[in-house]
């Protein structure tokens, strides 16, 4: 009788990138409380691409504070990568984005006293990079973002193409497993916004990182492997089909 | 498929490396604190301006009180012999002559020698007369002065009714020169010489050999000012005071050092304290108010890049590093400009009649304490960077 097979282990399920249930999120208390996320749902896988859409004030930008641990929510849970984010003392938040998140900003919002190399290199080195080290990944992101020739120009000397380049450049630069855009597109003219989400689609995929853009810019939708509807507080009980804000 | 992330590594990463991000944070402050290059001259003048003014007032506070214990620093007397409650060298109450001789008695003094102390005028050759203060020594204990002798010779004094004038007021007196002929309270007497910069608050000293005084000012032999005595060698100057004063009951013994002490307080008390500390405290305060203010302002300017910052993972505790950097830079500025401000006016305007001095405990205490007053200053920026959410970037 011959010995029977083992059977292999399942290598183990890798956790959601995000995983957020019933988060709520309430601002001001009493009279004047507003309930900006009412029990939202809402799950991320490792890699993906995803579009957080739907109209000013439905709390999409809330969502997505709260998923960056810049904003606590009031109730409900969040973990990203299988750790739980809600309910940390605020001084462990930091560490946390600084560890997992790449932030792009409506406003690029680099830092105008740094050039371009110095406001991807300072988040290489606030992470503990050395000067070598992070001065070498920032001077490779920016040439991969077209801006090598740019590194030494400050915030002021650069076009706001180029500047929201320098932006995708910081957000993933440290190669974050995790990327939040916020309107990334709304400065900027309809083809370098298209242009500039595909450059943050490129180099977000070339790092594996997952992707999370808040936007009502209908014109790069389309780039999205899915997109979320949020409405009044709450995910909408059917994904928008792409091309549809 | 990709393995899963480990998110407790990467947590431990990025709390490692401590230093490099504390030397990047202190980077990034003086690079932005240098980028508003207006606000950044703002602040460093309000730093100057506390730094000068501070500094100036006090340099003549310190050259006021110089000029009032003078006479005790360069008088070469271990101790001195006061009429009782005496507050300054200066003409006043009288002592009897006795005391020279008891402290002459007295073991453990090599001399002791007396002093008198007497306001004077000197009439001038055009009409009017200017107040003098005249001093009569004892030549032979060289106790007393006078020092600084700039024309002439203090032997000169030992020739009848010659005196030493005061230098800076040569015109003054009617353009005085070695020789020159005047009356002090109705005596003729002869210029043998002149002293520089002994000009205390008061009329100029004048010095004379201790006869040509007492005839001068009316003051009886058997009596004078103050006796200046000095202590043999090896004998304690403390033990000497002691034996002094149980043996001149009716005067007050202090040493050099304690009789200057107690000029200057009684100074500093009646007079001086209150109008140079008030002046002194006014440039701090206005010091004060303009980096407050400016480094709160320069918060409010650059409000996203700090939660920008916040965001991007910096604690309070980074951004408290950077606001105290740029605190410790406009301190290291402005006392380094403002010192060099000082050391040339006080150069500037020192004189006979008026010394600027900056003690180098001063030059060394000032940038401590600019560094002190402009963090305290950055509390009310750094409470608003504390305070901030970093939540406001998606704003």
């Amino acid at each position: 009788m011959s010995a029977p097979t083992p059977t292999p282990t399942p290598a183990p399920a890798a956790p959601l990138a995000i995983d957020a249930r019933g988060v709520r999120k309430v601002f001001g208390s009493g009279a004047i409380a507003y309930e900006a996320l009412r029990g939202v749902d809402f799950a991320v896988a490792p890699g993906e691409f995803l579009m957080l859409v739907g109209p000013s004030g439905s709390g999409k930008t809330t969502l997505l504070s709260i998923l960056g641990c810049v904003l606590t929510a009031t109730a409900g849970e969040v973990s990203l990568f299988g750790h739980r984010v809600t309910g940390r003392k605020d001084r462990e938040l930091p560490a946390i984005r600084r560890a997992l998140i790449g932030f792009v900003f409506q406003g690029h919002n680099l830092i105008a006293a740094l050039p371009a190399l110095d406001n991807v290199r300072l988040v290489l080195e606030t992470r503990g990079h050395s000067r070598a080290a992070a001065t070498a990944e920032a001077s490779e992101l920016l040439a991969r973002v077209g801006l090598g020739d740019k590194r030494w120009n400050r915030p002021a000397e650069m076009s706001g193409g180029q500047l929201q380049r320098v932006a995708i450049a910081r957000a993933v630069a440290g190669a974050p497993p995790l990327v939040l855009a916020d309107e990334p597109t709304a400065a900027l003219d309809a083809h370098t916004g298209l242009e500039a989400t595909q450059l943050l689609l490129d180099v977000c995929r070339e790092r594996g990182s997952t992707v999370v853009i808040v936007t009502h810019d209908s014109r790069i939708f389309h780039l999205a492997e899915r997109i979320v509807r949020i409405e009044d507080g709450r995910i909408a009980p059917d994904p928008a089909p792409k091309g549809d804000s | 498929m990709s393995p899963p992330l480990d998110v407790e590594a990467r947590l431990r990463a990025a709390n490692q490396g401590r230093a490099r991000r504390a030397w990047a944070i202190t980077a990034l402050g003086v690079r932005m604190m240098l980028h508003d290059k207006s606000k950044f001259v703002g602040t460093v003048l309000g730093v100057i301006f506390a730094v000068v003014l501070a500094n100036q007032q006090l340099g003549i506070l310190f050259g006021l009180l110089d000029k009032n214990t003078m006479l005790i620093d360069h008088a070469g007397a271990d101790l001195w012999i006061v009429p009782p409650n005496t507050t300054a060298a200066q003409a006043g109450q009288r002592l009897s002559t006795q005391l020279l001789y008891q402290a002459r008695a007295t073991p453990g003094v090599a001399h002791a020698a007396p002093l008198v102390v007497i306001g004077s005028s000197v009439s001038k050759p055009g009409g009017g007369s200017e107040a003098i203060t005249l001093i009569g020594v004892e030549l032979e204990s060289h106790l007393g002065g006078p020092w600084n002798v700039v024309a002439g010779d203090v032997g000169a004094l030992r020739m009848p009714d010659t005196l030493l004038f005061e230098d800076s007021q040569r015109a003054k007196f009617g353009g005085l020169n070695i020789g020159s002929v005047r009356e002090v309270n109705g005596y003729r007497v002869r210029v043998g010489g002149f002293v520089w910069g002994l000009q205390p608050f008061g009329p100029p000293y004048t010095y004379a050999q201790i006869d040509t005084a007492r005839t001068l000012g009316g003051v009886p032999t058997d009596q004078l000012n103050f006796v200046l005595v000095e202590v043999a060698p090896g004998a304690s100057a403390a033990a000497v005071a002691a034996e002094l004063r149980t043996r001149c009951p009716d005067a007050d013994v202090y040493s050099r050092a304690d009789f200057h002490t107690k000029v200057v307080t009684q100074l500093l008390k009646d007079q001086l304290g209150v109008s140079f500390g008030t002046s002194t405290s006014f440039g701090l305060v206005i010091g004060f108010i303009i980096v407050a203010l400016s480094m709160f302002s320069s918060v409010i300017d650059n409000l996203r890049e700090f939660g920008t910052l916040k965001a991007l993972g910096l604690t309070n505790g980074d951004l408290t590093r950077m606001l105290i950097v740029q605190s410790l830079c406009y301190a290291a500025f402005g006392s380094l400009i403002g010192i060099g401000l000082v050391g040339f006016m006080a150069r500037g305007i020192s004189s006979a009649n008026l010394a600027v001095i900056v003690p180098a405990w001063l030059v060394a205490l000032t940038p401590v304490v600019m560094a002190l007053l402009c963090m305290l200053a950055s509390i009310l920026a750094l409470r608003r960077v504390r305070k901030l959410e970093p939540g406001m970037v998606f704003r």
